[in-house]
């Protein structure tokens, strides 16, 4: 085999409140909850309504992004760390996560509509083997051969909000 | 590259872009099997839609905060922490039912994460450690295990208290200070291996300094080689 490009691929999955999957529900529901909890700390006299305003105008309100993920990890733990949403073509999910960033992106205290959350996933590391038109052909690193020196092999298109996000060349 | 070829060369990737997707948008009008990304904004990016055996079947489930015991492996000598909301509002009766989030520092003056803006361990378990929530009983007690704080530069030992109502709503938001002196367990934890040479005291600490009477210190019994257990009692309005 040629030497290859080692990648780690990120996906960025938005949840809002047109997110109908069951996952995706309780993520939504109790990051707001957790977060009209936590945003007290910041927000003692009551005076912002939105994240946004907490972030422009309180002291360390960006620690509500970490504090608020308290809510999204028991359900992170029940994906056994497989990606959510990516599928190779042949329609398998076969994304592995490693590691994830948890943002709020925005919310209303009084308006659980305006809630919007992402989930950045981001994948155990991959050899990007080649490109085939607009797929690319990975397997990962840790893949090893058969009898007949043959290794597995993922085969995927990739969607919005799906990235390469760093690379060793 | 000159300025004339650069500015083709952005007229090509202008006109090359909507014919890959109108390639992709003509798959996906001959193939069933194809659709637009899930969360994604239609770009007409097709891929195959995940097509899967359903499940696993999420369950609704509690904050991590949610455990008595808050250690997740940090190592220190241990502490049991006692605390009892009570009503200001009603003779300062036990309040039940009561949610008591607390948090503090780890041996080496660290709390878990702030920030979110790098990425995060696996195990998620132990990313908010030294953090926990627990709801008041009957009397109004909640009971922590964990490690005796260490101290870091500027503060005094001490201990973050959040309490809310059921609800969630906040009724106080509050720090535990530790008594001080020979023999007491500050003095006896020494500061683990930081030593207590830059340790700002009570009264000098900017938060805990106004409170001349005390109000705001635990008790604190035990040994470093049994533990400690600290017991505070704290009114709230409700």
């Amino acid at each position: 085999m040629e030497k290859s490009s080692i990648i780690t691929l990120c996906y960025r999955k938005i949840i809002t409140i047109n997110n109908e999957k069951p996952w995706d529900q309780l993520v939504f529901k109790d990051s707001y909850a957790e977060l009209k909890m936590q945003a007290q700390y910041y927000n003692a006299k009551n005076e912002f309504r939105t994240f946004s305003q907490l972030l422009q105008h309180a002291p360390n309100a960006q620690q509500l992004h970490f504090l608020t993920s308290a809510a999204v990890t028991p359900y992170l733990s029940q994906l056994n760390a497989t990606m959510p949403d990516i599928s190779n073509n042949l329609g398998r999910l076969f994304l592995k996560f490693k590691s994830f960033r948890f943002e709020i992106i925005n919310s209303d205290f009084n308006d659980i509509e305006k809630h919007s959350v992402a989930i950045n996933f981001f994948s155990e590391e991959l050899y990007l083997l080649n490109q085939i038109g607009s797929y690319l052909l990975t397997t990962t690193v840790n893949s090893e051969t058969d009898e007949n020196g043959a290794m597995p092999t993922e085969l995927f298109n990739i969607p919005p909000f799906l990235s390469i996000c760093n690379i060793k060349l | 590259m000159e300025r004339k070829n650069f500015l083709r060369s952005l007229l090509i990737g202008a006109v090359s872009t909507p014919v890959i997707m109108d390639a992709c948008k003509k798959s996906s009008d001959t193939a069933a099997t194809t659709t637009t990304a899930t969360g994604g904004s239609s770009t007409g990016n097709c891929v195959v839609a995940p097509t899967e055996t359903e499940g696993p079947f999420p369950t609704k489930a509690p904050a991590s905060y949610v455990r008595s015991d808050i250690t997740d492996g940090r190592s220190g000598y241990k502490l049991t922490a006692k605390i009892t909301i009570g009503n200001s509002n009603n003779n300062c009766n036990a309040l039940a039912g009561a949610i008591v989030d607390i948090w503090h520092c780890d041996a080496e003056g660290n709390y878990s994460e702030y920030g979110g803006t790098g990425m995060q361990s696996t195990n998620y378990q132990s990313v908010h450690f030294l953090r926990g929530r627990q709801t008041t009983d009957a009397n109004g007690l909640v009971t922590f295990t964990t490690i005796f704080p260490g101290w870091y530069s500027g503060r005094a030992t001490h201990i973050h208290v959040h309490v809310y109502n059921a609800a969630g709503t906040s009724l106080k938001i509050t720090q535990i200070a530790f008594p001080e002196g020979s023999g007491s367990a500050v003095a006896l934890v020494n500061g683990y291996s930081k030593g207590m040479s830059g340790y700002t005291y009570n009264k000098s600490d900017n938060i805990f300094s106004d409170d001349s009477t005390g109000i705001e210190i635990a008790t604190i019994t035990g040994s470093l080689s049994a533990g400690f257990e600290l017991k505070m009692q704290i009114s709230v309005p409700a």
